[in-house]
């Protein structure tokens, strides 16, 4: 097929259907620096419950089930920790942290203790890049890794959207009405 | 024969090599076939096959790190991709070197069936355009075939391997032995129609492909299902691989002796009779090295692999190889130029409530249009170039965060074609693979040396490829139709060819109309390196067509007792 000498690249554009954040971009095609060598990186337990409050909130549990169910949070761990360059891992927590930092200044409280109105209101101001110091892109990067974690997990496969393992056959004019939801890849 | 172990000795067990070891096992020669890589069994070894995204190492992604480390030059074939990397050379640890820094990509297997399993299956005919084409413009050698030659024995392997296509009638791109076409979607036809319409003498048809539409219960193959994981290896036998078609074809004669991790350093050869006499290997593992004897050699390594081994089997008490007398191995190495691209949006309501149900194998195809009757008046430059491409939506784009962002990707967005073209690269007599004697690599093998550049001729294609695409693109209706151009480096089209070209002249060629070493009669070299020029089409089809007539030739030699 055309797109696969592609490779990851392409893969990965497939699930964001966007222009892809660079950290995450350069983990995926493996043009980082030479000399970098992946680290075991864990998240503090304060680190991992806000990571998994934002993801929840990027995709909440609605009719199907959301990021934390789909274990998007042991993700991007992982892709911190296995794939990252240390300089954009080292990024990504500061920013992260930035978000942290904004919700206590303006309401007094860690972002996992905001109500979910609270937290929508955070993220809303981090995606039209309201937090100073934290650009647009941050939001952005964060919202990729969501989505190539959730649309990659068995919950996103097969309950968000239909997991055909063994198609059988191949119909180019197939009505959307007749699923009403993505084919996984 | 008495101081023979085998009849046959056929190196590289990949899409040449496969072949040539089923039909001489088939002509009842007793044969070895040797691969440097490690054993896949089919279905057993395909480690990866049916499992989803989540069930992948990393998610499908291998850590840049590793990449960086182990693929520098895989990768470009999909190394990086976890579901697949296991069919990848590492190139770490199998270092190549270059002259004057100039970049090659070359993507290596390392496994029995060799690059059979990951191929893109593209199973096209060479036409008499191309095999004229060195005569007609003066570059290269003139192949001492022509497509007639050639035509029976692509029927005969086409038949064999199961081509699902589309008969066009085409004297650019001959019909074959087809089954039928894998479909096109919806938007393929809509662009079909459109195109054919406004550009008289385009054609848009669905790729011809190795991989089947109809079941060969007698192979005990099944159809293609749909799944597009065919680079992890197809238990259905779906796609024409080694492992699926030729070898259970070789090891039901009981003539085959198969051995896996065994890395053919050079060729003995002795000058009195000039005949190879022994294929020297010495053992991945145990680094033991053992001398194989037999009456015939194939040599399939793969093109530049093949040419390493030919440059490194040296006349006794010489630097000089024996297969070059003439001078010219090792010259003339082409890959197809590439990576240029031009997309167009499909924009029709009649198309938005549809999408593609299953994961097509295949996509469409553009046959060479430019300088088909001579030189266009319009073209500054010799030869063409065919388009792959395919029509696709993608999943719609996350807008916003929450529910309402998760609702809205339910859906789809629009019907895009893209496609990328593959040019012919001419043959360049200082484009050249040689050895570096100062670097030897773990098995005491002098590193390849590339000295590989793209030129004028395909630097003017690549041009006139994103002119015509968008140009065609746009007179078909499409909307937002735009180009780019990636880096075009040699190798990374995976389609390497030459070095040891065919040709009349034993003074400036390698090999003769059989594939026949010209200075060695035994000696059969039967892959990519064969080729004296590269088409604008995908050659596989090509090196399968030209292993089985070379071994239908050997055998008759031998029986005459000529070789």
């Amino acid at each position: 097929m055309l797109f696969d000498r592609r490779g990851l690249l392409a893969r990965a554009g497939m699930i964001l259907a966007s222009e892809i954040a660079a950290p995450l971009a350069r983990a995926l095609a493996a043009e980082a620096a030479p000399g970098f060598s992946a680290t075991e990186v864990q998240f503090t337990p304060d680190q991992r419950a806000l990571v998994s409050a934002v993801s929840e909130r990027i995709i909440p549990t609605t009719d199907t089930p959301g990021a934390i169910a789909a274990g998007v949070p042991a993700f991007i761990e992982m892709m911190l920790a296995d794939s990252y360059a240390p300089g954009d891992r080292d990024d990504f927590m500061n920013k992260l942290g930035m978000v942290e930092g904004y919700a206590r200044i303006r309401y007094a409280k860690a972002f996992v203790a905001l109500s979910p109105d609270e937290q929508d209101q955070v993220l809303t101001l981090a995606m039209q890049g309201g937090i100073s110091m934290l650009g647009e892109e941050f939001f952005v990067h964060c919202r990729q890794l969501v989505v190539l974690g959730y649309y990659t997990s068995e919950i996103g496969c097969k309950q968000e959207r239909v997991y055909l393992p063994v198609p059988g056959r191949y119909d180019g004019k197939y009505p959307y009405a007749d699923v009403r939801r993505v084919f996984a890849l | 024969m008495t101081n023979n172990d085998f009849d046959a000795i056929v190196i590289g067990s990949g899409i040449s090599g496969g072949w040539a070891a089923k039909e001489l096992c088939e002509k009842n020669m007793k044969v070895l076939m040797l691969d440097r890589g490690r054993m896949v069994e089919h279905g057993t070894d395909y480690i990866t096959e049916g499992k989803g995204p989540w069930e992948l190492a990393y998610r499908g992604n291998l850590p840049a790190a590793e990449v960086d480390r182990d693929h520098v030059m895989s990768k470009w074939g999909g190394a990086g991709q976890t579901s697949q990397t296991h069919f990848f050379n590492n190139d770490r640890l199998n270092p190549i070197d270059f002259e004057n820094s100039k970049p090659f990509r070359w993507v290596r297997p390392n496994q029995v069936g060799g690059k059979s399993l990951i191929w893109g299956r593209v199973a096209l005919r060479w036409s008499h355009i191309d095999f004229e084409a060195n005569k007609r413009d003066g570059n290269g050698i003139a192949w001492p075939i022509d497509y007639q030659e050639l035509a029976p024995w692509y029927s005969y392997v086409e038949k064999f391997a199961g081509i699902a296509g589309s008969k066009e009638g085409l004297p650019q791109l001959p019909d074959g032995e087809f089954q039928r076409p894998h479909p096109m979607n919806a938007a393929e036809l809509w662009v079909k129609e459109r195109l054919e319409k406004a550009v008289p003498g385009r054609k848009l048809i669905s790729t011809r492909t190795a991989n089947m539409t109809e079941d060969k219960p007698e192979q005990g193959r099944t159809r293609c299902q749909d799944r597009n994981m065919c680079g992890r290896g197809c238990s259905f036998g779906a796609y024409f691989s080694t492992q699926a078609v030729t070898l259970p074809a070789a090891r039901k004669t009981g003539n085959l002796t198969l051995m896996s991790d065994q890395v053919v350093t050079n060729l003995e050869y002795d000058p009195a009779t000039k005949r190879v006499t022994g294929v020297r290997v010495v053992d991945a593992n145990t680094k033991l090295a053992h001398v194989y004897r037999s009456r015939i050699v194939f040599l399939c390594a793969s093109a530049m692999a093949s040419n390493q081994i030919l440059l490194n089997s040296r006349l006794p008490g010489s630097d000089r190889s024996f297969a070059d007398s003439s001078g010219v191995l090792g010259h003339y190495i082409m890959d197809h130029c590439f990576r240029t691209n031009v997309w167009g949006t499909v924009q029709d309501p009649a198309l938005e409530p549809l999408i593609a149900y299953g994961r097509r194998p295949n996509g469409v195809y553009i046959p060479r249009f430019r300088n088909l009757n001579g030189q266009d008046p319009d073209a500054d430059f010799v030869r063409g170039y065919g388009m792959q491409g395919a029509a696709e939506r993608a999943p719609a784009e996350p807008v916003g965060f929450g529910a309402a962002m998760k609702e809205a990707m339910r859906k789809y967005g629009p019907w895009i074609i893209k496609f990328t073209a593959f040019a012919e690269c001419l043959p360049y007599k200082d484009n050249t693979l040689s050895l570096n004697p100062n670097k030897l690599d773990r098995f005491g093998v002098p590193l390849a040396v590339f000295n590989v550049t793209f030129r004028d001729n395909e630097m003017k294609m690549m041009r006139d490829a994103a002119l015509q695409g968008e140009a065609m693109l746009k007179a078909a209706g499409l909307v937002d139709v735009a180009s780019d151009n990636e880096e075009h480096v040699p190798g990374d089209a995976i389609h390497e060819m030459g070095g040891a070209c065919m040709g009349e002249d034993p003074r400036a060629s390698v090999v003769n109309r059989w594939s026949q070493a010209h200075d060695a009669a035994n000696l059969f070299v039967t892959d990519g390196s064969q080729m004296a020029s590269t088409s604008c089409v995908n050659p596989s089809m090509t090196f399968m067509a030209l292993t089985a007539r070379a071994a239908d030739h050997a055998v008759k030699l031998a029986k005459a007792g000529a070789i």
